[in-house]
């Protein structure tokens, strides 16, 4: 399974505070990679790092062995890697539709013909609501609405941060049964998230990561090990 | 003949108010624009409006067709114009709104005493378009030919900003821009490009404000388009200065307003205007501060 | 101790008032306007300072305050005879009262406090932007007020048969006492806590600090300069409310760009390098002889100057010539890099 995602020694500094201290890890074709850990361990900031948009000081990213620093952000979505941010953060005033269509920009080639339509076969209601302001949408919605517009793009890899948050629990399945099937059209994710145990028992591999640093790997089989798990997020 | 009587507002005023409301309007979205996208105030606005009249005169000086002329004023404003993005605004994009504005403040005086220097304090007469200051005698009402133009083409310009805004993908991108500028670039917004758009448009505008202010003023001088600028910015302040069709109101009114108002009330009781106006925009920017600016965040993210 | 290593902050910027002094009274009568005028500019770039500086925040209404100081002073000692040709709406109590030089200086600042103090309590909440648009707002007002309210000064006409006691020993004087009362200022504790705000809004906000009195604080003591310094203006020029508007404001808010907006070193150095070259560039315009040569320059040269040297400024080293450091003994470590011009503090 060739890694389509490097992330290698990678340290990120934001004035004096080390958020990542030199974090390897490797997302491969279809997989789901989980990141998870406790609050400020570093995960949100590994994930703007890859796109770019955080003070990177050692390490690198290499997406195909290509290497991702330096570049500006709107550079690296358009290499194929897309992002669902931590909050969603759509265009509230915008319609579904229009949002959708902001995720165009990283579109690297015009093949297959509608773009939006991958997004509406995911995702059922956001063909629905295609006309109606994104901000009418529920949490729920909205947390599609993301994930449907980081996907028209067509990327190789795709992160996603906490997207469980503030979300009900039948809204969680989906995006989790979302990310299954993303996974088997062979895209690469990576999944940051706090709720661990989840999380631990979808990923094909899971790293723990605390205070910037990466504790511990889990597999699947690791999931219900309740202690293994409060003692990585304690070390 | 008059509208409302005690205003002694005849016909001709009110269309001149629609005049200078359309030409205000479009100076609204120059400044609008440039604000939602690169969250600076261009106070030197009103000097590329300066240049272009300068453009005009010297258009007409040298015996050029009217329509060159034009086309001389617009390649003018947009030259000024892209200089002034990578010159001025781009190595200052990181930096907070209000250096930004003290920066544009710099470079309007900059440019005002260039235009002193070389064209001298009388200025230039941008003579030849003046005949559409002529009046059109519609069912025995005479308004001014300009007057007409002007509510027009401002109708017309904004027409099409709407249909850019709308249904093309760089003017959607303005939008989202304006509203979280970091998250539109990670969904893979050309960030320079959307700049450059908002910057090639709104120079667009400030060449039509151009030829449009010069018809009324006869006279280009190095001042020219500094009270306007002024006062359009009071009006987008007062209308919503992160929001574009508000915004493009509130200087429709300010300029409405004030054309009327120049022409109807003596001048003993228009005097005080800009007080009102003023304290009418420090209330707005009390009462909702934050309605102004907090779209997607500081400064920072444009680099 | 620490009082006494603190003095170079103000000995250094006392001593270049001083020095622009002594040489404004040893050159010829056709030179010295220009060091009075400088000398009245550094008490108005230092009025600045003591709000800018401190706090962080754009301040663009400063002149209205510089304004209604001269106002104040211009009125009270114009020759009583000369009142009511000048100033015909003139309200009755201006037009009977004349005070002395000193106590007009007083009063402009007492007027310019008062006025700074109503504007700032509804202001002073502002921040960035909103309050450097707000300001500017000010200023139109008390522009457009000044320019047309007869019954409170001649209106548009210029001020004239004021007494002219600003000479180079009251300017100097009066920027002195400007330097003197920014510099008790920023070492107080009121002005420390402002700083504060500056520098990390947060933490000092946790440290119960209230960004809002504190800004009011020094919104206040500087407009009471900045009217203070319009009282010395008027005693020099024959001023018209034009000349208190958007130039003033313009040079002067170059003067502490230019110079460095988070020191008091920076205000005055700001003040006496732009007005040196503003100075230079205007006389140049008659014709100077330097080193030999005769040089001449078109009007608004002097301005260009500026206005480049004020954008170059902000683009390539925004913390201005002095870095927004203030002088001090060489033998102490004291942390270098000081932050740069104004940013909303909050």
């Amino acid at each position: 399974m060739t890694a389509a995602l490097v992330v290698d020694g990678l340290r990120v500094r934001y004035g004096a505070v080390d958020a990542v201290r030199g974090l390897s890890l490797e997302v491969g074709r279809g997989e789901i990679v989980g990141l998870i850990g406790p609050n400020g361990a570093g995960k949100s900031s590994t994930l703007h790092a890859i796109m770019g948009a955080a003070p990177v000081v050692g390490g690198d990213v290499r997406l195909d062995g290509v290497s991702l620093l330096g570049r500006r952000s709107e550079d690296v979505a358009r290499r194929g890697v897309a992002l669902v941010p931590e909050g969603r953060r759509i265009f509230g005033e915008l319609s579904v539709e229009e949002n959708l269509r902001l995720g165009l920009a990283a579109r690297r080639s015009r093949r297959n013909g509608n773009g939006l339509e991958r997004a509406y076969a995911l995702f059922p209601v956001l063909r629905e609501y295609r006309s109606r302001q994104a901000a009418a949408l529920s949490g729920g919605q909205q947390q599609q609405l993301a994930i449907g517009r980081a996907l028209v793009a067509q990327p190789e890899v795709l992160l996603l941060d906490e997207p469980s948050l503030g979300l009900a629990p039948k809204m969680v399945d989906l995006v989790f049964e979302t990310l299954v099937r993303i996974r088997a059209e062979g895209l690469a994710v990576l999944l940051v998230e706090q709720r661990a145990q989840r999380t631990v028992a979808l990923a094909d591999r899971s790293y723990v990561l605390a205070n910037g640093e990466l504790r511990l790997v889990l597999g699947p089989q690791d999931a219900d090990d309740t202690e293994r798990l409060v003692a990585a997020y304690l070390a | 003949m008059t509208v409302v009587g005690f205003l002694n507002l005849t016909w001709p005023t009110f269309a001149n108010g629609l005049a200078l409301g359309g030409v205000y309007a479009l100076m609204a979205v120059g400044i609008g624009l440039v604000f939602g996208v690169l969250r600076l105030v261009n106070f030197a606005y009103g000097q590329l409006i300066m240049a272009g009249g300068f453009a005009l005169a010297y258009g007409a000086q040298w015996g050029l067709p009217n329509w060159v002329s034009i086309l001389f004023c617009f390649g003018v404003v947009l030259a000024l114009s892209a200089l002034l993005d990578q010159l001025v605004f781009r190595p200052l994009r990181t930096h907070s709104p209000a250096v930004m504005l003290v920066a544009t403040f710099a470079v309007a005086f900059l440019l005002q005493n260039v235009a002193l220097l070389a064209f001298g304090p009388l200025g230039k007469s941008a003579g030849s378009l003046a005949l559409l200051n002529q009046p059109w005698d519609i069912g025995g009402v005479f308004v001014k030919k300009i007057a007409v133009i002007s509510v027009a083409t401002a109708a017309g310009c904004l027409a099409l900003l709407q249909l850019l805004l709308t249904r093309t993908p760089v003017g959607l991108h303005m939008r989202a821009a304006a509203m979280d500028f970091q998250t539109a670039r990670l969904l893979g917004m050309r960030a320079n490009r959307v700049i450059g758009g908002a910057v090639l448009v709104s120079g667009v505008f400030a060449a039509v404000a151009a030829v449009m202010l010069s018809v009324q003023e006869i006279t280009v001088t190095w001042t020219f388009g500094l009270q306007d600028t002024i006062y359009v910015l009071a009006g987008v302040v007062l209308g919503g200065l992160n929001r574009p069709v508000p915004a493009t109101l509130g200087g429709f009114a300010i300029g409405f307003a004030s054309g009327i108002l120049g022409g109807a009330l003596p001048s003993s009781q228009s005097q005080y205007l800009p007080s009102f106006l003023f304290a009418a925009v420090i209330v707005v920017l009390l009462v909702r501060p934050n309605g102004l600016f907090t779209r997607g965040g500081g400064a920072v993210e444009r680099v | 101790m620490s009082a006494l290593r603190r003095l170079p902050e103000l000995v250094g910027p006392a001593a270049l008032v001083v020095a622009c002094a002594l040489l404004g009274s040893g050159v010829s009568g056709s030179l010295q306007p220009y060091f009075l005028d400088t000398l009245v500019k550094v008490s108005i770039v230092v009025a600045l300072y003591v709000f800018i500086g401190n706090s962080g925040v754009l301040s663009f209404g400063h002149i209205s305050f510089v304004a209604l100081g001269a106002w104040t002073a211009g009125v009270l000692t114009m020759e009583r005879s000369a009142k009511p040709a000048i100033m015909p709406g003139l309200a009755h109590f201006l037009l009977v009262t004349n005070v002395g030089n000193v106590p007009s200086l007083a009063l402009a600042a007492g007027v310019g406090a008062v006025a700074a103090l109503v504007v700032g309590l509804p202001l002073m909440r502002l921040s960035g932007l909103a309050a450097g648009i707000a300001t500017f707002g000010v200023l139109e007002i008390v522009n457009n007020v000044l320019t047309y309210d007869q019954s409170i000064g001649p209106g548009e006409n210029a001020f004239s048969s004021v007494p002219q006691t600003t000479g180079i020993w009251q300017a100097a004087v009066g920027a002195l006492i400007c330097v003197a009362v920014a510099f008790v200022y920023q070492r107080s504790r009121f002005g420390r806590m402002l700083r504060a705000t500056r520098e990390d809004p947060a933490a000092a906000a946790a440290a119960g600090i209230s960004i809002y009195r504190q800004r009011l604080l020094a919104f206040t003591v500087s407009g009471g300069l900045a009217g203070f310094a319009g009282g010395l203006y008027i005693h020099l020029l024959s001023l018209q409310a034009g000349s208190l508007y958007l130039d003033l404001t313009f040079i002067t808010l170059a003067m502490l760009v230019v110079g460095g907006s988070a020191s008091l070193l920076g205000a005055v150095v700001g003040a006496l390098a732009v007005s040196g070259l503003d100075s230079f560039f205007s006389a140049a315009t008659n014709g100077v002889d330097l080193l030999g040569w005769h040089l001449t320059v078109p009007v608004g040269t002097a301005e260009i100057v500026v206005g480049t040297l004020m954008a170059l400024v902000l683009v390539l080293r925004p913390s201005g010539l002095t870095g927004g450091r203030e002088l001090s003994l060489p033998r102490r470590r004291r942390r270098a890099g000081a932050p740069s011009a104004p940013e909303p503090a909050a």
